[in-house]
């Protein structure tokens, strides 16, 4: 969040203790800015889920302070403008596509003639127009996910939560909500996301989170996160020994940083290919052939298992539980 | 906001009744009774159902007026039986499930997270049960006007007096089954200790009316044993005038005293009367011991919610006194006085006859007021548990 935006979310120290023992969040601190598409991931079971059904009254924090749309947190008032998908939901299956996009409209207060427009509205949007009169029950994972989108945007939220909003959606699903995400944003939404799919969020998010075990361990944008490891790579054909490497780390610039599992690539950190010609000739006098030579960005995911790697002596056994669970 | 969230909640309930099929398969049921009340008459000689004639010495015309039979038949069995057992078994049975289905998981989230308090959420959800439980009551009701109105030549709206009633009745029940369908989450304990409940109330009732009837008879054996002694004393007193008449000594005189044992001279020249005090005793301490229990059971029944009393009231204000009094007259004839010594006191027809009137005259602010309050603390004590609660 860039200090000029208006935080959306601005949360400080929040805690959620489960049944006096279980501590799923140990003091969260977390901002989002207005417009922007946040995205919460971690491991299973970090408290991603707890920390939005607190911010949508469905549990309540142990202790928190902050607000959500400039309401206290907990404050039924500031859900009109939210829309939220819970993780596991069951809407009631004897309703119709449409009935459940219109009883939840007006369980948030809208108007039956406003409700009608926007239903048809949604359904269209979310691609469920041919079922709107199919019962719940009837629906697949999938539809049933879409529905519930189209739920959470009922009351024209500024704020919309999703928990795993993609869980059970097929690829071309996905990519609809992805599209529909980035027409939110565009309508100037915030967007706060749960997800477990890496490469998504990667495509969508401005900023990211990574919670482990209840603390929220980095946060910031993609680039913010992974710009200490991002840099110019040269891949070559054979090992790079030592006295190599350290004849191309007296060249002036960088010093290059040798891969310690795959001596045959070093990375230099700086965007400026300029920087790392002379580091090429002097490889190429060597007559070691080069493979490839770019600019390189971790993953989200190589950043998540950075993470993960580094907390997981947090709190032993506190994740293995989790783990089999598919994410 | 209020309006609209209210509206969508109620239509919800109805969509979720009306998919089990709860609902028509009810209002179904209701309409049936309502024909057989319909095929019920009465004529000169007795009861009619459809074309068979049942000759009765006390329902027929010259005795019971057509609107007083109607009226009967409504409010002994019509509401009784039918309204409270089972179509109130029938109600606990549609919508026992509505509030485990609320808060069961995945189905709160969506709802909570909407700008409803949890409390109005609660309540609204438990009054969607109970507006089920009227919608059919009262159907059922106006179909009994019709027919009353129609066979019986009376237009009687009183007995619309039945749909607040039987719903005051039946809250009783649906708030503890409220109760544990938010404490469990389960349909079916919600279900299962509700009967029970209401059964463990039944047993009270019926304790009450037991103890009750107890306590009069032993009251009356006490004032029937008095007037034996009064009798035993007066033959006594006459006795010893008779024996000063003849010149005859008399016990407790000087130089004649009372034989061991006895208390005065009526006894000493009437043993009887001694063998009629011991018994008086014997009966003082019976009425004691039932008073006793009378009280206990009284108090119990205090706190918990008065099903059948509430019901009672509507038969209370549909019937007057007077018939009341001639129909319990039908019942003292047909029932041969020969109540002797021994039976047990409750036998006497008087004992049920004053408890009866005792049923009577309980006030109205003590049935509802406290079933009232019973539901008010049961309701508010959900409440609380509701709006604490983690989902
Ligand atoms: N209702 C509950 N009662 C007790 N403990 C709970 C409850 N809900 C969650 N927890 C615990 O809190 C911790 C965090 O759970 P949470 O559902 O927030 O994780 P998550 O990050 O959403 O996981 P996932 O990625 O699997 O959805 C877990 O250890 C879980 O066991
Ligand atoms: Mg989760």
């Amino acid at each position: 969040m860039s200090p000029t935006m208006t935080p959306v979310i601005d949360i400080q120290g929040v805690e959620k203790t489960y049944n006096r023992r279980i501590k799923a969040l140990r003091g969260v601190d977390l901002q989002v800015g207005e417009g922007e598409i946040f995205g919460l991931l971690g491991p299973n079971g970090a408290g991603k889920s707890t920390l939005v059904k607190i911010m949508t009254t469905v549990i309540h924090a142990s202790k928190c302070q902050g607000t959500v749309l400039g309401k206290k947190v907990g404050d039924k008032a500031a859900l009109r403008d939210i829309g939220y998908l819970p993780e596991h939901h069951r809407f009631p299956p004897y309703l119709t596509g449409r009935q459940v996009l219109e009883y939840f409209g007006a369980m948030s207060g809208i108007n039956r003639k406003d409700r009608k427009a926007r239903a048809s509205e949604l359904l269209e949007l979310v691609g469920m127009e041919s079922w709107h009169k199919d019962k719940l029950g009837s629906y697949s994972k999938g539809m049933r996910q879409r529905v519930g989108l189209a739920q959470a945007l009922m009351n024209d939220p500024q704020l919309v939560i999703l928990d795993e909003p993609t869980d059970g959606v097929d690829p071309s699903g996905r990519r609809d909500i992805r599209n529909i995400l980035t027409q939110l944003k565009d309508e100037g939404r915030t967007i706060f996301l749960n997800s477990h799919l890496l490469s998504e969020l990667e495509m969508v998010c401005d900023r990211v989170a990574i919670m482990v075990h209840g603390l929220v361990s980095t946060q910031g944008t993609i680039e913010e996160l992974t710009a200490d490891q991002s840099g110019f790579e040269i891949a070559t054909n054979a090992p790079i020994d030592q006295s190599l490497l350290s004849q191309i780390s007296t060249l002036p610039q960088i010093p290059p940083i040798l891969d310690a599992k795959d001596p045959t690539r070093m990375t230099f950190q700086t965007d400026n290919a300029a920087a790392v010609q002379p580091a090429i000739d002097a490889l190429r006098k060597q007559s070691i052939i080069i493979e490839s030579a770019g600019f390189k960005r971790p993953s989200l995911e190589d950043l998540f298992m950075q993470v993960v790697d580094t907390n997981q002596g947090d709190k032993p056994g506190a994740i293995s539980g989790a783990k089999g669970a598919n994410s | 906001m209020i309006l609209t969230q209210t509206k969508a909640l109620f239509i919800d309930a109805y969509r979720e009744l009306n998919a089990k099929k709860l609902f028509w398969l009810t209002l179904g049921l209701n309409l049936l009774v309502v024909v057989l009340y319909a095929s019920l008459g009465i004529n000169d000689k007795g009861v009619t159902l459809l074309h068979w004639n049942f000759e009765s010495r006390f329902f027929n015309t010259a005795l019971v007026s057509k609107e007083l039979f109607y009226t009967l038949q409504f409010t002994q069995w019509g509401v009784p039986i039918w309204l409270t057992w089972a179509t109130a078994i029938l109600a606990l049975i549609s919508t026992a499930g509505i509030i485990p289905e609320m808060v069961s998981g995945g189905a709160i989230e969506p709802v909570l997270s909407k700008p409803i308090g949890r409390s109005r959420l609660f309540l609204t959800k438990y009054m969607t049960g109970l507006l089920f439980v009227a919608l059919q009551v009262l159907i059922f009701t106006l179909g009994c006007i019709l027919v009353m109105g129609i066979r019986g030549g009376a237009w009687n709206f009183n007995l619309l007096l039945a749909v607040p009633i039987v719903l005051a009745f039946f809250s009783y029940l649906y708030a503890f089954c409220a109760f544990v369908g938010l404490v469990t989450k389960s349909t079916i304990a919600a279900l299962l200790l509700t009967i029970l409940f209401w059964l463990a109330i039944w047993i009270v009732n019926t304790g009450d009316q037991m103890l009750i009837m107890q306590r009069e008879g032993s009251i009356i054996q006490v004032e029937d044993r008095q007037l034996d002694i009064d009798k035993q004393i007066e033959f006594a007193d006459k006795r010893i005038e008779q024996l000063r008449e003849q010149g005859k000594p008399v016990p407790g005189d000087e130089g004649n005293p009372l034989p061991e044992g006895y208390e005065d001279i009526q006894e000493a020249v009437n043993p009887a009367l001694r063998m009629s005090r011991s018994r008086l005793e014997e009966a003082k301490d019976s009425e004691i011991t039932w008073t006793a229990w009378a009280g206990r059971i009284f108090t119990l029944k205090t706190i918990l919610p008065k099903t059948q009393d509430t019901v009672r009231l509507l038969e209370r204000h549909l019937i007057t006194d007077e018939d009341m009094a001639k129909l319990m007259g039908f019942d003292a004839q047909s029932q041969p006085q020969n109540n002797s010594e021994n039976d047990p006191a409750f036998a006497d027809p008087r004992a049920a006859e004053r408890s009866a009137e005792i049923m009577r005259k309980r006030s109205i602010t003590w049935v509802l007021g406290t079933s009232f309050l019973y539901e008010f603390l049961l309701l508010g004590l959900c409440c609380v548990i509701f709006v604490r609660r983690d989902f």
